[in-house]
């Protein structure tokens, strides 16, 4: 069985995700270097989000287990 | 070339022909099921969508159309800092993560069909499941008046006043009512499919759109914006860092708690589809919000200096510049339109169905006529619908004041529920005064900062201050009442996953 409150990394990974979203260690008022004409900063914000979609669509797959073997079992047996 | 392109009688035609479609879909929904007489057939499908329906319905549900029309001016006025709506729309499956699993799985055995049953269930306390209700009702009531406004607002608007705000308001009430009515959660969910592919779309369509028109590329736009205002394209203030992650928490707890969002928990087929349609669903902020964010962008360049109020149409500006293009473009422009009115409407109608579903099991089930057929107490939601219908339009015609203010609480009070839906789940020890007496003053104070006009205080919502008041009423109340044996075995009993008990309702 997997439940992912269960896993305390889980939770610590998701937090580090938003509280660098904000840039609040980036220099206030900062712009350059721009990359593809996006600030610098909004492209590590924008990043970060896509990061964050990325392992919440993975936790959701892979670390999330409950009754899905007793389900998939009552099935069979055409409960 | 007229100034509003989709005044004509193209917009009418494709307005209507959606409308038919969305009553076609409501009528199959329900054909031959005999949903009329079965709650859990009515408010949750028969317990049974799939992996493609649930995964349009989340996100039909969760994305309405402010999310298009009042994120893109939200990005025009802030800037680039505005980038938090795609995180704040995300994080609403890690906190699903921290306790659908395990509510899912109680639900099944439980056969739970309203999120209070849950309260119920669990705390076996009338105090509580009534504030819970108040509270829940409340947050309803509030999406569902932004609903109305935004659909008189948008079709009105968009059909540069052809079609009056109160017929537009009453013809898709009408509509909404009849698909529901027919079909239950089935034809909400069906019409969902159609109206969240519709709006994925058209929101793409329309950013291929932007970036055409402003053909100077992501380096022009940013220069031109730096050269306008360099505080929207700037590393961001203290204040607003603090606030930017302020409303990605409240966003995150507060819109996976929404009594419409726990409801489709209960409706999934299997905890394979659940996870599996959450997993695409966390990719749909960068897809949907993020684009609307490039379009807010791109109008700063192409619209400079409009004031809050005009900022307020940049979707329509940028449809219109969009569909003067070519014939393809304005097109795709008016079904844009189409999806717009979509997204409103399916946000209404999975509200309007939640809030149905509490009045008929909770309030008139529970507590007035417990003996009633299950005909009879879908009969009664069905028509404490339509009382709440005339009630917010009323309130939408006449704003009164101050009770207007009260009534813009919607996530402030919802997240209230959290140590209910969270803590309630896994800490055995929760106890229910604590938990009554948490969740009352949390909304006290949320309420009362919010009508005292301090939403934010150091850049952190009201509701957030609430909530964590909330919660050490509860932990703190909790740990001071000494728990016997007996209620922790309950407790234990009531939460857990992994029992063969049969865990029937009990009130």
């Amino acid at each position: 069985m997997k439940e992912p409150i269960r896993k305390p990394w889980i939770w610590v990974i998701m937090g580090l995700l938003i509280i660098f979203n904000a840039p609040w260690y980036l220099p206030e008022g900062s712009i350059e270097p721009m990359i593809f004409g996006i600030p610098y900063w909004a492209l590590i914000s924008l990043l970060l989000s896509l990061l964050l979609s990325a392992y919440l669509s993975w936790v959701c797959l892979t670390q999330w287990n409950v009754i899905e073997e007793e389900e998939a079992n009552n099935e069979e047996e055409g409960d | 070339m007229q100034d509003l392109r989709f005044s004509g009688i193209d917009s009418i035609i494709i307005l209507l022909a959606y409308a038919v479609i969305m009553v076609i879909i409501g009528w199959l929904a329900g054909r031959g099921e005999n949903i009329g007489k079965s709650v859990s057939k009515y408010y949750l499908a028969g317990r049974n969508l799939g992996i493609i329906t649930l995964f349009f319905t989340l996100y039909a549900t969760q994305y309405s159309g402010n999310t298009i029309i009042g994120y893109a001016p939200q990005a025009y006025r802030e800037g680039f800092s505005w980038i938090q709506s795609v995180p704040m729309l995300t994080i609403v499956i890690g906190v699903y993560l921290l306790y659908a699993p395990r509510l899912y799985t109680i639900a099944k055995k439980a056969k739970f069909i309203t999120p209070t049953d849950w309260v119920r269930y669990r705390f076996q306390s009338k105090q509580v499941t009534i504030l819970a209700i108040i509270l829940m009702l409340w947050g309803i009531g509030n999406f569902f008046l932004e609903q109305i406004v935004a659909i008189g607002t948008a079709v009105s608007g968009l059909t540069g006043g052809t079609i009056p705000y109160g017929v537009a308001v009453i013809g898709f009430i009408i509509v909404m009512l009849t698909y529901e009515w027919l079909g239950g959660m089935k034809a909400v969910a069906t019409t969902d499919v159609l109206q969240g592919s519709i709006l994925l779309i058209g929101v793409i369509v329309m950013l291929i759109g932007g970036i055409t028109l402003s053909s100077g590329g992501a380096t022009s736009i940013s220069e031109n914006i730096a050269a306008i205002d360099q505080e929207r394209i700037g590393v961001p203030d203290l204040f607003t860092n603090i606030n930017w992650i302020s409303m990605i928490v409240l966003a995150g707890f507060g819109a996976a708690l929404y009594p419409q969002a726990i409801q489709r928990i209960y409706s999934t087929k299997s905890e394979r589809t659940f996870k599996k349609s959450l997993a695409r669903l966390a990719w749909m902020p960068p897809i949907t919000v993020g684009v609307v964010f490039i379009l807010g962008i791109i109008a700063i360049q192409l619209y400079p200096g409009l004031s809050v109020t005009e900022s307020e149409e940049i979707i329509g500006l940028l449809a219109n510049d969009i569909a003067d293009l070519n014939l393809f473009y304005y097109w795709m422009m008016i079904i844009f339109f189409g999806a717009i009115v979509g997204a409103i409407v399916s946000t209404a109608d999975s509200v309007l169905l939640s809030f149905s579903s509490i009045i008929s099991h909770d309030v008139y089930g529970k507590y007035i006529n417990s003996s009633a057929s299950e005909k009879r107490k879908i009969k009664v939601g069905k028509l404490t619908g339509i009382v709440l219908v005339g009630l917010i339009l009323w309130i939408a015609w006449n704003p009164p004041g101050t009770l207007y203010q009260i009534f813009v609480l919607k996530l402030e009070f919802l997240i209230q529920l959290v140590p209910v839906f969270i803590l309630g789940l896994y800490w055995k020890r929760l106890s229910s005064g604590p938990v009554f007496w948490g969740m009352l003053i949390g909304a006290i104070v949320a309420a009362g900062m919010t009508i005292a006009g301090y939403e934010t205080v150091f850049g952190i919502h009201g509701g957030l201050y609430g909530l964590t008041i909330n919660i050490i009423i509860c932990v703190v109340g909790s740990l001071m009442i000494p728990m016997n044996q007996e209620k922790r075995k309950k407790a234990e009993i009531l939460t857990a996953i992994k029992t063969k008990t049969n865990n029937d309702l009990s009130t």
